[in-house]
């Protein structure tokens, strides 16, 4: 069963808006550090020799928390950032949510991390002061140094000592913005150095004593078993150690990669399988029952006046239907773990954007009680939801536990990655809306049929929050519309399903954005001031679950249009889209993309993005986070998951046409300077991109597009 | 099992490896050079690229036993400490995300800059139009590319 606890996080994952707390007031970790450094929470460390040592509470994945989080933490404490030391948190009592996704991580350590650096300025000084004999009012910090009347200075390093004797203050004051001299300052990567000499260590990187590697032969069917096969196969192949069935499938333990590989291509030849039930599963099928479902009854998201009865009665009602494709993560570093079960318990080594709940779930498969299980985790070589995953660590537990002795590394391969994916589902969309006689909007309901991501999630439990969950984009439409009708109705299907970079909002949105497009033109509308004109001149208002602040949305609007001179004659064949979105309430994106359209070839030129996520604690980490959104947005409108006798159809790169550098366009992102609490980036560049540039194809060609992925020709 | 002897970073390595390994196996799992990294398999993505002889390669596809006496550089021989202009440019361009592809795109442009020192963006299109980055990093590539050419003039801080 799952727990509530499981279900807070997977729905923070999704973007519920949760926050959970950190343990600011953790005591030290008992050792070395302890003795010999200044440890005043779990975050810090500060050694004699003026040394920092940050411990970062989420996980980093090329969203730049290594940097963010300590510049954070660096700012309240002044401490010199060419000195500091950033390491990975362990899942344990210090750090129980390690869970890292739904753009949250600035959010939710923002207070506990600026506390945490506060107070121990405030001991620092107050150690200083004491060593003068001075009070600590008349000292200040700057750059690892306490300074103090009469040009007093003492280094951060000869003051531990005694601001370790000090007690720890509950509530110490946070410094103003005005005083920031590091946030809002562009910093490049931490990890930069270690990535360009290739001495940065992701999973499949890590090399312990003694280590083996294993390969899973899996049921390329979801839920399907192996029936018969012939292990002298796979133990014939020169380095080849063991054969052992694990949950999954059957592991090839070898002495190297290769190795593993080659055995279990021989192991393959000899398997036959028990497909079980879902063995003529596919994707034409799924979509009748989809289109049948809209038709059924669904889970009501949203209600306001009665939209079904306006619609029915509107002078003029606009009806669409749109399709969004199943997708994979296609991260460039494939599932991995290495895993080491001993007498005492196990340990892990890997990549993962959830520690406890590997931890826990790795305990549990052993039944051994959680803090006997260790777990290091490097840098993931991209995780964009897959990582929450705990199906590889889980797996590599196994396959450590049936080999015994020394640690051993399950690697995916490429295949193994895209067929064994937690895919994000496909979803169709039926759209209406209902217009009153002077051409004003009465009505609109978005309705979306499809396979529920938390439901896969929670294998197989409907939780309270999944209407919710599924419906995030589409419920949370920002438009003053008086009727309105947002419903999901759930679709079976067999295959894992997961978190992907910006989840259910970018099919909601896309299908949204699309659909507002649409209406504007069959109104005559310019599709900027239909927007404006739809959202008002409002304040904070509450929309579904979370609560928009219209004029921030406006803001972000306007600001993109003006930068990208939206209304300007263009050339033939070039056309202007336009979407916008507030993320759960947090982020504000506004994006305008310019296509052209030649000889049905379609070219993305340019997308100009503007954004608010309140303060902005490293300019360069945001502008990066909002170019590589717009891509994976843009990615998802030429590659999809389809589906043949159960088995997902697409096993690499060459069928999942991803985004190459010649196709990037230019991308001007525009901030809006604000002081409010800062958000996440992560994700919400991602939902606009995509109606925008098929917003863009409609005014350049008059083709609207309604299903993806765009096909050869198509346009 | 063959025995073969390899140059790598002008280093010479003896290494006992089934014939059909890829070269990539063998500075990973051999060697414990895993600055190289795996992403597809097939010569798909470019994570893996070294330079052999010279010429850019997919290490992924590359059996061991066809390498010969050819000069390997991997992402570790192109500069230990970071020097190499790509890789200041890289750290000056802040490309970098999850990082994993990086490698391979430094050593797909080094291999780009030894036969076109100042390259158009054309020629850079050209040459890393097969290396994946599902971060999106592609700009700051381009950039980056211009960058160590001594083309593009400092970014301001």
């Amino acid at each position: 069963m799952t727990s509530r606890r499981d279900f807070l996080k997977v729905t923070g994952a999704a973007g519920a808006g949760l926050v959970l707390g950190l343990h600011l007031e953790a005591k030290p970790q008992p050792g070395e550090a302890a003795k010999t450094a200044f440890h005043p929470n779990a975050f810090l460390a500060i050694r004699p020799d003026g040394t920092a040592q940050i411990t970062v509470p989420k996980v980093e994945m090329g969203q730049g928390v290594r940097t963010a989080l300590p510049l954070v933490l660096a700012e309240e404490l002044d401490l010199d950032w060419s000195r500091i030391e950033v390491v990975n948190a362990h899942p344990g009592p210090d750090f129980k949510d390690l869970g890292t996704g739904g753009s949250r991580s600035v959010g939710a350590t923002w207070i506990p991390l600026r506390k945490a650096g506060a107070a121990a300025r405030e001991m620092l000084k107050a150690a200083a002061a004491a060593t003068w004999q001075v009070s600590a009012d008349q000292c200040r910090t700057e750059k690892g140094f306490v300074l103090g009347p009469g040009g007093k200075k003492l280094s951060y390093g000869a003051l531990v000592e005694e601001a370790a004797k000090l007690p720890v203050p509950k509530d110490p004051p946070l410094k103003k913005s005005a005083d920031y001299h590091l946030l809002g300052k562009r910093t490049p990567r931490f990890d930069g150095p270690a990535i360009v000499t290739g001495k940065a260590t992701f999973g499949l990187d890590v090399r312990r004593p003694g280590q083996r590697f294993a390969a899973v032969l899996r049921c390329p069917v979801p839920g399907g078993k192996p029936k018969a096969w012939d292990e002298a196969r796979a133990k014939a192949v020169r380095g080849v150690k063991a054969v052992a069935e694990v949950p999954t499938g059957i592991a090839v333990i070898a002495e190297s990669t290769w190795a593993a590989f080659k055995g279990r291509e021989a192991l393959a030849a000899t398997v036959t399988w028990n497909e079980g039930p879902h063995k003529d599963f596919n994707s034409r099928d799924l979509e009748a029952r989809m289109r049948a479902a809209l038709d059924g009854p669904a889970d009501t998201a949203r209600q306001l006046g009665d939209a079904p009865a306006v619609l029915k009665t509107s002078p003029r009602r606009i009806e669409s239907e749109y399709f969004f494709p199943f997708q994979a993560h296609a991260t460039m570093e494939p599932m991995n773990a290495t895993a080491q079960v001993h007498e005492d318990g196990a340990d892990l080594w890997l990549g993962t954007q959830d520690p406890n709940e590997t931890q826990e779930r790795a305990a549990k498969a052993l039944g051994l009680k959680t803090e006997q299980v260790k777990v290091d985790v490097v840098l993931l070589g991209g995780g964009f939801g897959r990582r929450l995953g705990t199906d590889f660590s889980r797996e590599a537990i196994h396959v450590a536990k049936a080999a015994g002795g020394g640690p051993i590394q399950v690697v995916w391969s490429r295949e193994d990655d895209f067929g064994h994916d937690l895919f994000h589902p496909a979803t169709l969309h039926r759209m209406q809306a209902g217009l009153d006689g002077s051409g004003g909007i009465a009505a609109w309901s978005h309705r979306i049929a499809g396979p529920a991501i938390l439901r896969s999630w929670l294998e197989g439990t409907k939780a309270p929050g999944q209407t919710q969950a599924e419906t995030n984009g589409a419920s949370d439409i920002p438009y003053d519309i008086p009727a309105l009708d947002v419903a999901f109705a759930e679709v079976e299907a067999p295959m894992p399903l997961g978190w992907w970079r910006a989840v259910e909002i970018v099919p909601n949105v896309f299908a949204r954005e699309c659909f507002v497009d649409e209406v504007a033109h069959a109104l005559g509308k310019d599709a900027l001031q239909l927007r404006l004109d739809w959202l008002g001149q409002r304040g904070r208002v509450k929309v579904g679950r979370h609560e928009v602040d219209i004029a921030r949305l406006r803001r972000v609007l306007e600001l993109a249009a003006t930068k990208a001179d939206w209304g300007r004659k263009l050339p033939a064949g070039h056309g202007l889209g336009l979407a916008c979105h507030a993320y759960d309430g947090r982020t504000y994106a506004a994006e305008v993309a310019e296509v052209s359209v030649a000889k049905g070839q379609l070219r993305i030129h340019k997308v100009t993005c503007a954004v608010d996520c309140g303060l902005v604690v490293n300019p360069a980490g945001l502008e990066a986070q909002v170019e590589g959104g717009i891509a994976w947005g843009l990615s998802a409108l030429f590659t999809q998951i389809t589906w043949e006798k159960g088995r997902a159809m697409q096993t690499s790169y060459q069928d999942f046409p991803l985004l190459r550098l010649p196709d990037m366009p230019l991308i001007e992102t525009h901030v809006v300077t604000s002081a409010e609490t800062p958000s996440g980036m992560g994700e919400p560049p991602v939902p606009v991109a995509i109606p925008a540039v098929l917003n863009a194809i409609f005014a350049a060609t008059g083709k609207r597009i309604r299903r993806l992925p765009l096909e050869d020709g198509l346009i | 099992m063959a025995e073969y002897t390899l140059s790598i970073n002008g280093q010479s390595h003896t290494v006992e490896a089934s014939p059909d390994m890829p070269l990539l196996w063998v500075l990973r799992d051999r060697l414990k050079l895993t600055g190289t990294k795996f992403g597809c398999g097939q010569g798909l993505c470019g994570a893996c690229t070294v330079h052999l002889g010279g010429e850019p390669v997919r290490s992924c596809v590359t059996p061991v036993s066809d390498v010969g006496a050819k000069r390997i550089t991997t992402i570790e021989g192109l500069d230990l400490h970071g020097a190499h202009p790509l890789q200041r440019a890289w750290i000056e361009v802040d490309v970098a995300q999850c990082g994993y592809c990086q490698t391979g795109q430094i050593m797909t442009a080094a291999a780009l800059l030894a036969k076109h020192p100042k390259p158009t963006d054309r020629d850079i299109d050209q040459a890393m139009g097969e290396n994946v980055c599902r971060c999106g990093t592609y700009l700051r590539i381009r950039e980056a590319i211009h960058r160590a050419a001594g083309q593009r003039k400092e970014v301001a801080p």
